[in-house]
């Protein structure tokens, strides 16, 4: 038979004394470390171990400096066991010095106060994929315009002729100043008219003057639009010549058209050469 | 390398010294304990306990046996090192706003406060026994500053000069014999917070709020070199191995809510000192440093930061692989 007297608390009541208890902290010497253990509640009541190693070491200074060495505390610090006490002394991350180079730092401008907080406009760092411009490609003005695709052309344009010359091999076809044969070069014989004619081919069946109208007027003033049409159906044939009032338009629109996808098929776009028979 | 952070302030730190040797590491604050702590592991020595207030200032002799403390509560103390006991107290009429021994410590000098009716005086006094009759023994030598206040004092060389830097921008050295102006410049336009002697004593520099540390001769005066920045700068050091500077500063503790926190404001930056250029910055307090002392070898320096915290940063290899390019032309 238990006697009553044994049982000094039950079971539950124990298990919270084990939580609420806290294992002594512990110090450990050992070759040349000092290993302190505590362990203490975490802001969140969790139980946390804490394991600090501390590197004991040996130096040879000068008898002044021995001597305080053995100098005894004092003040709040009179109850400090020898070491460094963690509750004022802790070891912080490790923070390195920054070098600054002298350029930068002349060349940076005065800090501002409120520097963070300006928006960046001087280095924005996307650009509009259809025309270059400092915004989202989504809300670019034009966005839906023919325009804005001989405008981002132009840019690359610009772009490829700052870049220095590289060593590459250029066949003399494609040198700069080389017979760039086709576009640019006016051909022999045309006639006053043709000089800024193109022929766009390759275009859909189901085209229209006005899908036509659309697709160049973005280039310039146009003088002149032939869409050649089925006589018997009097859909599109696939090709049509546009007549511009500027050369230079119409060397814009073979340069942005040429290899444009309209209407699913890739367009072909040349000048418009003179009849041969003649 | 990872510095030490020495917490044993409430509140921000107003000065810190290193001892002549360097083993011993001093600081105050406004809190009214001053701290000493062993500067290669950051372990605290002990707390001098007495003061009433903020402790504004603290020196220590070359020997290291004595403490002089000078603070808001108006009164100057003088420590015993070994034991941290307060072996005097000089009561004066304001706070006093700097205290130092001389080179040779038979004297100390401290500056009061312009305040509660008061004038700024300067006192000299003689350290050369020190007991409790200190406390009872008038100055050698005392004079009153009508203009400005002092806020920042260094002994001049063969502890012949004391040098005061004022609330103005004025630096005066006086002659102790008379207790005379020998010179007198206005280089600084705001109050300079701070004076640090080289390591031989023949050049100091000073911190301003006018945002520029300058670096004088001391025994003439001459503006030598000028280190500027964008912000108030409340402590300057020279190294004590190489030509270099370290400066620390921000703005006050109550402009900091209205401007930026970007963190570059409160870094330990190093200039060079014969190119005043800047070349290397240290961060790490979360507040204005206040006061800046380089290791007597050189080789670390500590902080004291408006933040309470003294940091403790030994220096990396690659501080003393760093060459300052320059052209020879």
């Amino acid at each position: 038979m238990p006697v009553a007297d044994d049982i000094q608390s039950s079971w539950a009541d124990e298990v919270e004394i084990d939580q609420g208890a806290l294992p002594p902290p512990s110090e450990v010497v050992e070759n040349g470390l000092k290993i302190v253990t505590e362990y203490k509640y975490d802001n969140d009541n969790k139980k946390v171990k804490i394991v600090r190693t501390y590197k004991i070491e040996k130096r040879v200074v000068s008898k002044s400096i021995a001597k305080r060495k053995t100098w005894s505390k004092f003040g709040d610090s009179a109850n400090d066991k020898p070491g460094p006490n963690p509750a004022t002394t802790n070891v912080s991350e490790d923070v390195y010095m920054q070098f600054i180079t002298s350029k930068e730092e002349s060349q940076r401008p005065d800090d501002g106060e409120l520097d963070g907080l300006k928006p960046q406009t001087s280095s924005v760092i996307f650009k509009c994929r259809t025309c270059q411009g400092d915004h989202w490609t989504l809300s670019c003005p034009f966005m839906h315009s023919q325009l804005a695709q001989a405008k981002a052309s132009e840019a690359a344009k610009a772009a490829e002729a700052k870049a220095p010359a590289t060593n590459k091999y250029v066949t003399p076809f494609m040198r700069e100043g080389g017979a760039g044969r086709g576009a640019g070069r006016e051909p022999p014989g045309a006639r006053r008219d043709d000089v800024a004619a193109i022929r766009i081919s390759n275009l859909s069946n189901c085209a229209v003057e006005a899908d036509l109208d659309d697709l160049v007027k973005g280039f310039g003033p146009v003088q002149k639009l032939y869409l050649a049409k089925e006589k018997s159906t009097g859909r599109c044939k696939g090709f049509a010549y546009v007549h511009f009032k500027f050369r230079a338009d119409a060397a814009k629109a073979i340069q942005t058209l040429n290899g444009y996808g309209y209407d699913h098929l890739i367009l072909n776009v040349e000048w418009s050469k003179p009849p041969q028979n003649n | 390398m990872k510095p030490l952070m020495l917490q044993g302030h409430e509140r921000a730190i107003t000065q810190i010294k290193y001892n002549r040797e360097g083993d011993l590491l001093f600081s105050a604050a406004k809190d009214s304990k001053p701290n000493v702590w062993w500067s290669l592991n950051g372990e605290r020595l002990g707390t001098f306990n007495g003061h009433g207030g903020v402790v504004w200032c603290l020196d220590v002799d070359w020997q290291t046996i004595n403490l002089i403390t000078g603070g808001g509560d108006s009164s100057c103390r003088l420590w015993d090192l070994e034991t941290g006991k307060n072996i005097a107290t000089i009561k004066t009429n304001s706070s006093v706003r700097t205290c130092n021994f001389s080179f040779s410590a038979y004297q100390a000098a401290y500056t009061t406060d312009k305040a509660m009716g008061h004038p700024c005086e300067v006192f000299i006094i003689d350290t050369r026994t020190i007991d409790d009759s200190i406390s009872t023994q008038s100055p050698i030598l005392k004079w009153e500053i009508t203009d400005s206040k002092v806020t920042s004092m260094v002994w001049g060389t063969l502890d012949e000069t004391i040098i005061t830097g004022h609330e103005t921008g004025d630096l005066i050295q006086w002659d102790l014999r008379t207790g005379k102006k020998v010179h007198s410049i206005k280089e600084h336009t705001h109050q300079i917070n701070d004076m640090q002697l080289s390591r031989d004593g023949t050049m100091f520099i000073t911190a301003s709020k006018d945002q520029t540390a300058k670096l004088f001769d001391t025994s003439s005066l001459e503006l030598l070199k000028e280190y500027k920045t964008e912000r108030p700068v409340n402590s300057a050091a020279l190294s004590p191995i190489l030509d270099h500077v370290v400066l620390g500063g921000g703005q006050d503790a109550m402009e900091v809510t209205t401007t930026s926190t970007r963190q570059g404001k409160f870094d330990a930056r190093f200039f060079h000192l014969v190119f005043e250029e800047e070349f290397g910055r240290v961060k790490g307090h979360f507040g204005p440093i206040n006061s800046l002392a380089f290791h007597p070898d050189g080789k670390s320096y500590a902080s004291g930061g408006e933040d309470g915290y003294v940091r403790v940063q030994s220096f990396d290899q690659s501080y003393f692989d760093y060459t300052f390019d320059y052209n020879r032309d």
